[in-house]
Protein backbone atom coordinates (compact mmCIF):
# COMPACT_ATOMS: atom_id res chain seq x y z
CA UNK A 1 0.00 0.00 0.00
CA UNK A 2 2.89 2.26 0.38
CA UNK A 3 4.00 1.86 -3.09
CA UNK A 4 0.37 2.88 -4.02
CA UNK A 5 0.42 6.02 -2.36
CA UNK A 6 4.03 7.01 -3.49
CA UNK A 7 3.14 6.46 -7.00
CA UNK A 8 -0.49 8.59 -6.05
CA UNK A 9 2.40 11.17 -4.87
CA UNK A 10 3.97 11.02 -7.93
CA UNK A 11 0.53 11.85 -9.98
CA UNK A 12 0.18 14.64 -7.14
CA UNK A 13 3.45 16.44 -8.36
CA UNK A 14 2.29 16.09 -11.75
CA UNK A 15 -0.66 17.67 -11.10
CA UNK A 16 1.14 20.66 -8.71
CA UNK A 17 3.03 21.34 -12.03
CA UNK A 18 -0.08 21.62 -14.77
CA UNK A 19 -0.74 24.34 -12.03
CA UNK A 20 2.20 25.93 -11.88
CA UNK A 21 2.46 26.10 -15.71
CA UNK A 22 -1.48 27.74 -15.54
CA UNK A 23 0.56 30.11 -13.13
CA UNK A 24 3.47 30.92 -15.42
CA UNK A 25 1.07 32.24 -18.42
CA UNK A 26 -0.76 33.86 -15.62
CA UNK A 27 2.56 35.40 -14.75
CA UNK A 28 3.65 36.37 -18.25
CA UNK A 29 0.10 38.19 -18.96
CA UNK A 30 -0.07 40.01 -16.22
CA UNK A 31 4.30 41.59 -16.76
CA UNK A 32 2.82 41.91 -20.48
CA UNK A 33 -0.32 44.15 -18.94
CA UNK A 34 1.38 45.99 -16.80
CA UNK A 35 4.17 47.21 -19.46
CA UNK A 36 1.12 48.20 -21.85
CA UNK A 37 0.38 50.85 -19.04
CA UNK A 38 1.43 54.59 -19.32
CA UNK A 39 2.88 54.79 -16.16
CA UNK A 40 4.48 51.14 -14.85
CA UNK A 41 4.35 49.91 -11.30
CA UNK A 42 8.00 48.54 -11.54
CA UNK A 43 7.99 46.63 -8.37
CA UNK A 44 5.16 44.94 -9.59
CA UNK A 45 6.55 44.27 -12.78
CA UNK A 46 9.83 43.03 -11.33
CA UNK A 47 8.53 40.64 -8.98
CA UNK A 48 6.09 39.13 -11.71
CA UNK A 49 9.03 39.27 -13.57
CA UNK A 50 11.09 37.21 -10.59
CA UNK A 51 8.12 35.23 -10.24
CA UNK A 52 7.76 33.83 -13.96
CA UNK A 53 11.59 32.91 -14.13
CA UNK A 54 11.65 30.58 -10.83
CA UNK A 55 8.73 29.36 -11.82
CA UNK A 56 9.57 28.41 -15.26
CA UNK A 57 12.81 27.31 -13.84
CA UNK A 58 11.34 25.14 -11.08
CA UNK A 59 8.69 23.27 -13.61
CA UNK A 60 11.88 22.07 -15.76
CA UNK A 61 13.91 20.89 -12.88
CA UNK A 62 10.50 19.06 -11.69
CA UNK A 63 9.91 17.75 -15.38
CA UNK A 64 13.42 16.46 -15.27
CA UNK A 65 13.31 14.51 -12.12
CA UNK A 66 9.98 13.01 -13.14
CA UNK A 67 11.56 11.72 -16.56
CA UNK A 68 14.95 10.46 -14.26
CA UNK A 69 12.74 8.50 -12.00
CA UNK A 70 10.86 6.94 -15.29
CA UNK A 71 13.77 6.31 -17.08
CA UNK A 72 14.78 4.16 -14.24
CA UNK A 73 11.95 2.19 -13.12
CA UNK A 74 9.89 2.13 -16.90
CA UNK A 75 8.83 -1.89 -17.07
CA UNK A 76 9.36 -3.34 -20.69
CA UNK A 77 5.48 -3.75 -21.09
CA UNK A 78 2.98 -1.57 -20.31
CA UNK A 79 0.90 -3.63 -17.63
CA UNK A 80 -2.58 -5.48 -17.87
CA UNK A 81 -3.73 -5.53 -14.62
CA UNK A 82 -6.65 -3.39 -13.34
CA UNK A 83 -8.43 -3.31 -9.44
CA UNK A 84 -11.49 -2.08 -11.01
CA UNK A 85 -13.37 -5.45 -9.81
CA UNK A 86 -12.27 -5.77 -6.98
CA UNK A 87 -12.87 -2.19 -5.78
CA UNK A 88 -16.18 -2.73 -7.07
CA UNK A 89 -16.99 -5.54 -5.25
CA UNK A 90 -15.23 -3.85 -2.27
CA UNK A 91 -18.00 -0.63 -2.60
CA UNK A 92 -21.05 -2.51 -2.89
CA UNK A 93 -20.51 -4.69 0.20
CA UNK A 94 -19.96 -1.53 1.87
CA UNK A 95 -23.07 0.01 0.90
CA UNK A 96 -24.43 -3.62 1.68
CA UNK A 97 -23.10 -2.66 5.20
CA UNK A 98 -24.98 0.92 5.30
CA UNK A 99 -28.27 -0.19 4.15
CA UNK A 100 -28.54 -3.24 7.24
CA UNK A 101 -27.12 -0.53 9.11
CA UNK A 102 -30.21 2.21 8.08
CA UNK A 103 -32.50 -0.70 8.26
CA UNK A 104 -31.74 -1.65 11.93
CA UNK A 105 -31.92 1.79 13.00
CA UNK A 106 -35.48 2.07 11.28
CA UNK A 107 -36.65 -1.11 13.69
CA UNK A 108 -34.57 0.31 16.93
CA UNK A 109 -36.69 3.20 15.88
CA UNK A 110 -40.11 1.10 15.87
CA UNK A 111 -38.91 -0.58 19.25
CA UNK A 112 -38.93 2.79 21.29
CA UNK A 113 -41.87 3.98 19.52
CA UNK A 114 -43.58 1.00 20.47
CA UNK A 115 -42.20 1.25 24.29
CA UNK A 116 -43.60 4.97 24.38
CA UNK A 117 -46.79 3.63 23.60
CA UNK B 1 26.02 4.84 -8.37
CA UNK B 2 22.76 3.53 -10.43
CA UNK B 3 23.36 1.17 -13.16
CA UNK B 4 22.01 2.29 -16.66
CA UNK B 5 18.74 0.13 -17.08
CA UNK B 6 18.27 -1.50 -20.61
CA UNK B 7 14.55 -0.60 -21.93
CA UNK B 8 13.18 -1.50 -24.79
CA UNK B 9 14.09 0.94 -28.02
CA UNK B 10 10.59 2.29 -28.08
CA UNK B 11 10.78 3.14 -24.12
CA UNK B 12 13.91 5.23 -24.54
CA UNK B 13 13.02 6.71 -27.55
CA UNK B 14 9.67 7.46 -25.67
CA UNK B 15 11.74 8.83 -22.66
CA UNK B 16 13.81 11.14 -24.99
CA UNK B 17 11.36 12.66 -27.21
CA UNK B 18 9.81 13.86 -23.67
CA UNK B 19 13.00 15.48 -22.12
CA UNK B 20 13.52 17.46 -26.03
CA UNK B 21 10.20 18.62 -25.66
CA UNK B 22 10.53 19.80 -22.48
CA UNK B 23 13.80 21.78 -23.48
CA UNK B 24 12.20 23.43 -26.42
CA UNK B 25 9.10 24.37 -24.82
CA UNK B 26 11.04 26.11 -22.08
CA UNK B 27 13.07 27.48 -24.31
CA UNK B 28 10.51 28.53 -26.25
CA UNK B 29 8.47 30.08 -23.38
CA UNK B 30 12.05 32.18 -21.90
CA UNK B 31 13.07 33.40 -25.54
CA UNK B 32 9.60 34.38 -26.59
CA UNK B 33 9.29 36.44 -23.06
CA UNK B 34 12.61 38.05 -22.92
CA UNK B 35 12.03 39.33 -26.74
CA UNK B 36 9.22 40.61 -25.44
CA UNK B 37 10.83 42.83 -22.85
CA UNK B 38 12.89 43.85 -24.97
CA UNK B 39 10.51 45.17 -27.48
CA UNK B 40 8.23 46.93 -25.31
CA UNK B 41 11.74 49.11 -24.94
CA UNK B 42 10.90 52.61 -26.93
CA UNK B 43 13.94 53.77 -29.30
CA UNK B 44 14.13 56.97 -30.78
CA UNK B 45 15.81 56.42 -34.43
CA UNK B 46 13.77 54.13 -36.35
CA UNK B 47 14.59 52.97 -39.62
CA UNK B 48 10.70 53.19 -40.72
CA UNK B 49 8.19 55.93 -39.39
CA UNK B 50 6.88 55.56 -35.78
CA UNK B 51 3.35 54.42 -36.73
CA UNK B 52 4.98 51.50 -38.42
CA UNK B 53 7.32 50.49 -35.93
CA UNK B 54 4.28 50.52 -33.72
CA UNK B 55 2.51 48.15 -36.05
CA UNK B 56 5.61 46.21 -35.91
CA UNK B 57 6.06 45.79 -33.07
CA UNK B 58 2.44 45.34 -32.22
CA UNK B 59 2.37 42.38 -34.55
CA UNK B 60 5.56 40.59 -32.99
CA UNK B 61 4.50 40.85 -29.54
CA UNK B 62 1.04 39.30 -30.58
CA UNK B 63 3.11 36.21 -32.75
CA UNK B 64 5.08 35.51 -29.20
CA UNK B 65 2.68 35.81 -26.92
CA UNK B 66 0.77 33.08 -28.91
CA UNK B 67 4.05 31.19 -29.14
CA UNK B 68 4.10 31.64 -24.86
CA UNK B 69 0.62 29.99 -25.11
CA UNK B 70 1.75 27.56 -27.47
CA UNK B 71 4.38 26.31 -25.53
CA UNK B 72 2.31 26.31 -22.34
CA UNK B 73 -0.20 24.15 -23.98
CA UNK B 74 2.71 22.06 -25.12
CA UNK B 75 4.03 21.12 -21.84
CA UNK B 76 1.19 20.06 -20.40
CA UNK B 77 -0.15 17.68 -23.05
CA UNK B 78 3.41 16.75 -21.71
CA UNK B 79 2.53 16.16 -18.32
CA UNK B 80 -0.17 14.47 -19.47
CA UNK B 81 2.19 12.22 -21.40
CA UNK B 82 3.95 11.69 -18.41
CA UNK B 83 1.11 11.19 -16.04
CA UNK B 84 0.02 8.29 -18.67
CA UNK B 85 3.49 6.76 -18.77
CA UNK B 86 3.61 6.63 -15.41
CA UNK B 87 0.47 4.93 -14.59
CA UNK B 88 1.29 2.49 -17.61
CA UNK B 89 4.85 1.53 -16.74
CA UNK B 90 5.54 2.19 -13.67
CA UNK B 91 6.87 -1.10 -11.94
CA UNK B 92 6.30 -0.17 -8.55
CA UNK B 93 2.89 0.81 -8.81
CA UNK B 94 2.27 -2.09 -10.79
CA UNK B 95 3.17 -4.62 -8.06
CA UNK B 96 1.13 -2.56 -5.44
CA UNK B 97 -2.10 -3.07 -7.70
CA UNK B 98 -1.94 -6.87 -6.81
CA UNK B 99 -1.48 -5.91 -3.04
CA UNK B 100 -4.29 -3.47 -3.42
CA UNK B 101 -6.60 -6.10 -5.16
CA UNK B 102 -5.84 -8.63 -2.07
CA UNK B 103 -6.56 -6.23 0.48
CA UNK B 104 -9.99 -4.83 -1.37
CA UNK B 105 -10.66 -8.33 -1.54
CA UNK B 106 -9.81 -9.44 2.15
CA UNK B 107 -12.49 -5.92 2.92
CA UNK B 108 -14.82 -7.27 1.63
CA UNK B 109 -15.20 -10.88 3.00
CA UNK B 110 -14.90 -9.27 6.38
CA UNK B 111 -17.89 -7.17 5.50
CA UNK B 112 -19.88 -10.47 3.96
CA UNK B 113 -18.56 -12.44 7.04
CA UNK B 114 -20.22 -9.71 9.87
CA UNK B 115 -23.16 -9.18 7.67
CA UNK B 116 -24.22 -12.59 7.85
CA UNK B 117 -23.56 -13.29 11.40
CA UNK B 118 -25.84 -9.85 11.45
CA UNK B 119 -28.13 -11.42 9.83
CA UNK B 120 -28.22 -14.98 12.07
CA UNK B 121 -28.47 -12.41 15.04
CA UNK B 122 -31.01 -10.07 13.79
CA UNK B 123 -33.38 -13.22 12.54
CA UNK B 124 -33.45 -14.60 16.05
CA UNK B 125 -34.12 -11.29 17.79
CA UNK B 126 -36.66 -10.31 15.00
CA UNK B 127 -38.52 -13.74 15.95
CA UNK B 128 -38.96 -12.75 19.42
CA UNK B 129 -39.89 -9.23 18.66
CA UNK B 130 -42.69 -10.43 16.39
CA UNK B 131 -44.26 -12.80 18.48
CA UNK B 132 -44.04 -10.20 21.44
CA UNK B 133 -45.86 -7.77 19.27
CA UNK B 134 -48.63 -10.09 17.50
CA UNK B 135 -49.42 -11.19 20.78
CA UNK B 136 -49.38 -8.16 22.46
CA UNK B 137 -51.39 -6.51 19.79
CA UNK B 138 -53.57 -9.04 18.05
CA UNK B 139 -56.77 -8.85 20.59
CA UNK B 140 -57.36 -5.03 19.36
CA UNK B 141 -57.05 -5.84 15.73
CA UNK B 142 -60.08 -7.00 13.49
CA UNK B 143 -60.40 -11.12 12.49
CA UNK B 144 -59.69 -10.48 8.48
CA UNK B 145 -57.02 -7.56 9.57
CA UNK B 146 -54.46 -10.43 10.70
CA UNK B 147 -50.61 -10.64 9.49
CA UNK B 148 -50.59 -13.88 6.98
CA UNK B 149 -48.62 -15.62 9.24
CA UNK B 150 -51.39 -15.25 12.23
CA UNK B 151 -54.34 -16.06 9.66
CA UNK B 152 -52.38 -19.32 8.84
CA UNK B 153 -51.30 -20.50 12.78
CA UNK B 154 -55.28 -19.78 13.31
CA UNK B 155 -56.62 -21.85 10.63
CA UNK B 156 -54.26 -24.17 11.46
CA UNK B 157 -55.79 -24.46 14.45
CA UNK B 158 -59.15 -24.60 13.71
CA UNK B 159 -59.17 -27.04 10.17
CA UNK B 160 -58.90 -30.66 11.03
CA UNK B 161 -55.47 -31.87 9.95
CA UNK B 162 -56.75 -34.35 7.56
CA UNK B 163 -57.12 -31.89 5.56
CA UNK B 164 -53.09 -31.23 5.54
CA UNK B 165 -51.95 -28.48 3.15
CA UNK B 166 -55.22 -27.63 1.64
CA UNK B 167 -56.52 -25.62 4.43
CA UNK B 168 -54.20 -23.02 4.32
CA UNK B 169 -54.28 -22.88 0.50
CA UNK B 170 -57.89 -22.56 0.55
CA UNK B 171 -57.94 -20.27 3.28
CA UNK B 172 -55.46 -17.84 1.48
CA UNK B 173 -57.56 -18.34 -1.99
CA UNK B 174 -60.58 -17.67 -0.24
CA UNK B 175 -60.08 -14.02 1.35
CA UNK B 176 -58.07 -13.10 -2.33
CA UNK B 177 -61.08 -14.69 -4.44
CA UNK B 178 -63.15 -11.37 -3.01
CA UNK B 179 -61.56 -9.02 -4.13
CA UNK B 180 -60.79 -10.49 -7.33
CA UNK B 181 -64.49 -10.60 -7.93
CA UNK B 182 -65.24 -7.38 -7.19
CA UNK B 183 -62.51 -6.92 -9.64
CA UNK B 184 -63.97 -8.74 -12.74
CA UNK B 185 -67.39 -7.15 -12.15
CA UNK B 186 -66.02 -3.63 -12.34
CA UNK B 187 -63.65 -5.22 -15.26
CA UNK B 188 -66.65 -6.16 -17.09
CA UNK B 189 -68.39 -3.11 -16.61
CA UNK B 190 -65.00 -1.26 -17.72
CA UNK B 191 -65.01 -3.13 -20.91
CA UNK B 192 -68.84 -2.92 -21.79
CA UNK B 193 -69.05 0.19 -23.42
CA UNK B 194 -65.65 -0.37 -24.87
CA UNK B 195 -66.61 -2.15 -27.89
CA UNK B 196 -69.97 -0.74 -28.51
CA UNK B 197 -68.03 2.11 -29.03
CA UNK B 198 -65.88 0.88 -31.40
CA UNK B 199 -68.84 -0.79 -32.98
Amino acid sequence: MATYSLANERLRALEDIEREIGAILQNAGTVILELSKEKTNERLLDRQAVAFTASVQHVEAELSAQIRYLTQVATGQPHEGSSYSSRKDCQMALKRVDYARLKLSDVARTCEQMLEN
Amino acid sequence: MAQKRVLPQSKETLLQSYHKRLKDDIKSMMDNFTKIIKTAKIEDETQVSRATQGKQDNYEMHVRASNIVRAGESLMKLVSDLKQFLILNDFPLVKAIDQHNQQLRALQEECDRKLTALRDQVSIDLYQLEEAYYSSSSSLREANNLSLCEAYWRLDLDTDAADGLAAPLRASLEPSAGPLQSAAPAHSHASGPGPTEHA
